[in-house]
């Protein structure tokens, strides 16, 4: 099994070469002239009065969290699809219960105006 | 060979060297590609717009990607003074190595991948997951408002687009019954009508234009929404990180395009194949190339055609279409399952 | 020892230092944000370490759920929440005694975990050796045949993970205008336009005199 990653670890590895190696390349073959207009974050012309980093709607924190559960929930699928010719009935029903769960927790959210954004 | 105690036989020498030119041939190859795909689309939106695109550089324009290429590689990449600096030029690179490093696992012909490993399929979703930071950390490192909120934006998209492309993909796989890519395109490949995208077509437009959402193309680009935040997430990238981001948006395009075709449409199969025409019902690289081709077309075909998504309506779209949508497909999948409809569930 | 054994080894050991070093980044890190990314790094390090014991599946799955979608939550709360580092510091001194026992109780468990295992008294299970079963599905087989009620179990925490979230975070505000499609496609010219005519019966300027 592990002599399949070698191909994965070559290529990560190749991959992080070529974008340092563009980093490197664009670094030297641009000029370079600091510039204090040049280095100010854009603002459409204004001066930048304060720092960029707000605080957010909450609303993109419960867009994360849902993400997350519905992730974990995926990640359930994928073994229960691989082995589901071997498994029983028993394990069709598990599986229709725990879809049932998450599509009850689905209606919810959406009941509740959890996937509305304004 | 030996070398002090350490035995190194020809053979595992030569797979080394394999696998190292594979690698690099296909990185070339993902370059390549994605040089004439930025071509491909000045091209055809050109034509579709009636003007005539690029056609100054080289015949019909045909070398102006390698002048975009020396252009960028030798304009001044500024890094702004409120920027964290490291975060500020790790971002491309942790958006690049990831939609390079994908290509490892796609099955390019019959037994033709660089890593032909178990859990293909779930790797590629792992990889696919960590684009997002990138586009976080660069808007983030940027310290400039309008960065932020298309780094935010495009988080939020990304994250959503997610979870519909995720249930997709899990629909396929209860067809398949199978991780690994390479059996998962041989289980498409005697005819036509093996082809996933034929008991599971909604998926398909679900995974399809999840895609699109996903690698920020319009329609779905209000994270570079021009006329609203001028560029997100990228506005103060420039030079050769501003390339490396571009770079990157186009190596994800070519890859999920490459994935739609493997997971639904039979990936290196013919559409021939099973018919006695020879040639044509050979499976092949071709035919993956072909049908990557014609997915990518739509890519640019979207842009020239629709107006830009409003943000709540593709959250909209997301959530309260896709999801749901995925969900009764799934469903009706499990009860195919067990009645063993077709040739595509069969055990 | 042959050289794909050393490569092993080696990529083992080049992770396994960079886990170590990037866990010590997230503790000493002073920006919470580059805590939050030495913490994504050891994340990615320890998926590397686990496939290369064997636990494909495990693995790319904590990559997928763990660097992919709880990190980015992660770095949401701690990019926005302004973390101010002085008045953080200033807790250092007050909190330090706690910190110690907490870590000396956490060294007695490691400590403990490792001396048992030494004496024999804890008989670990022999890991499955890897290979002999594509991971995911012998995965599938255990947990979907043999631990089914677990599963459930799980799914249910899932649910009220979604409900918490929504009454923890759902605030309505008012006069908002939201766009509702489904009325949209629904609505009819006959009630969005109403047709006068403005020169009824009778009228003068009727018929095309260009009054």
């Amino acid at each position: 099994m592990l002599h399949d990653y070698f191909g994965v670890l070559v290529f990560l590895i190749v991959g992080a070469v070529v974008g340092a190696a563009l980093l490197v390349l664009g670094f030297i073959l641009a000029p370079r002239h600091a510039d204090p207009v040049k280095g100010a974050a854009y603002e459409c012309g204004f001066e930048a009065f304060e720092d960029a980093r707000i605080p957010f709607d909450v609303r993109y924190y419960l867009v994360a969290i849902l993400f997350i559960i519905f992730d974990l929930e995926i990640a359930f699928f994928f073994p229960w699809a691989v082995a589901l010719r071997e498994l029983g009935p028993a394990a069709y029903a598990a599986m229709a219960v725990f879809f049932a769960v998450l599509v009850v927790g689905f209606a919810y959210e959406w009941r509740r105006g959890g996937l509305e954004w304004e | 060979m030996t070398f002090g105690g350490i035995t190194l036989s020809p053979e595992d020498l030569r797979a080394v060297v394999r696998t190292v030119g594979a690698v690099v041939l296909t990185t070339v190859g993902v370059i390549l590609s994605v040089a004439y795909l930025t071509y491909a689309e000045r091209k055809v939106i050109g034509y579709m717009q009636a003007r005539l695109g690029p056609n100054r550089v080289g015949r019909w324009g045909l070398l102006q990607p390698f002048a975009d290429v020396f252009k960028l590689l030798s304009k001044e990449p500024v890094i702004p003074d409120a920027a964290s600096r490291a975060v500020f030029v790790g971002a491309p690179l942790l958006v690049l190595t990831p939609a390079l490093a994908a290509w490892a696992v796609i099955p390019f012909a019959p037994h033709t991948a660089i890593a032909p490993i178990n859990a293909g399929l779930l790797y590629l979703l792992a990889l696919t997951s960590l684009g997002v930071y990138g586009v976080i950390l660069a808007g983030w490192a940027s310290n400039s408002r309008y960065a932020l909120l298309g780094a935010m934006r495009s988080a939020a998209q990304i994250v959503s687009y997610e979870i519909a492309m995720g249930f997709a993909l899990v629909g396929v796989l209860m067809a398949a019954g199978t991780l690994d890519l390479g059996h998962l395109v041989a289980r498409q490949a005697p005819n036509i009508l093996h082809w996933y995208v034929i008991p599971l077509l909604p998926l398909f437009f679900v995974y399809f234009i999840s895609a699109v959402a996903e690698t920020n193309r319009a329609p779905f680009d209000v994270v570079e929404g021009e006329s609203e935040i001028v560029a997100g997430f990228h506005v103060e990238y420039s030079g050769v990180m501003f390339a490396m981001f571009f770079l990157a948006e186009y190596a994800n395009m070519i890859l999920v395009s490459t994935l739609a075709a493997t997971l639904f449409l039979g990936g290196w199969a013919s559409p021939f194949a099973g018919l006695p025409w020879g040639l044509l019902a050979a499976p092949g690289f071709f035919w993956l190339a072909l049908k990557v081709m014609i997915l990518l077309f739509c890519f640019l075909w979207f842009r020239a055609t629709f107006p830009r998504f409003r943000y709540d309506q593709i959250m909209r779209l997301g959530w309260k279409v896709f999801v749901p949508l995925t969900i009764v497909w799934i469903s009706l999948e499990g009860v195919a399952l067990w009645y063993r409809v077709g040739p595509w569930f069969a055990r | 020892m042959t050289a794909a054994h050393l490569l092993v080894e080696g990529v083992f050991g080049f992770f396994a230092t960079v886990l170590v070093i990037s866990a010590l980044g997230v503790v000493v890190a002073r920006n919470p944000v580059h805590a939050a990314l030495f913490l994504i790094l050891s994340f990615f390090n320890a998926a590397v370490l686990w496939v290369l014991l064997g636990a494909e599946f495990l693995g790319i799955v904590l990559v997928l759920v763990y660097v992919g979608a709880v990190m980015v939550l992660l770095l949401f709360v701690v990019m926005m929440l302004d973390i101010d580092l002085v008045v953080i510091r200033r807790g250092f001194v007050r909190h330090a005694p706690l910190a110690a026992v907490v870590a000396l109780l956490l060294a007695f468990e490691i400590g403990y975990v490792f001396w048992a295992r030494h004496l024999g008294l804890v008989s670990l299970a022999p890991p499955l050796r890897p290979g002999t079963l594509p991971n995911t599905r012998a995965l599938g087989l255990r947990l979907y045949r043999d631990d089914l009620y677990p599963f459930e179990i799980a799914g249910f925490l899932l649910l009220v993970g979604v409900v918490a979230a929504i009454v923890l975070t759902l605030t309505h505000r008012e006069g908002v205008r939201r766009q509702d499609p489904s009325a949209q496609v629904r609505v009819e010219p006959a009630r969005r336009i109403r047709l006068v005519d403005p020169f009824p019966k009778g009228t003068p300027g009727k018929g095309g005199e260009g009054g």
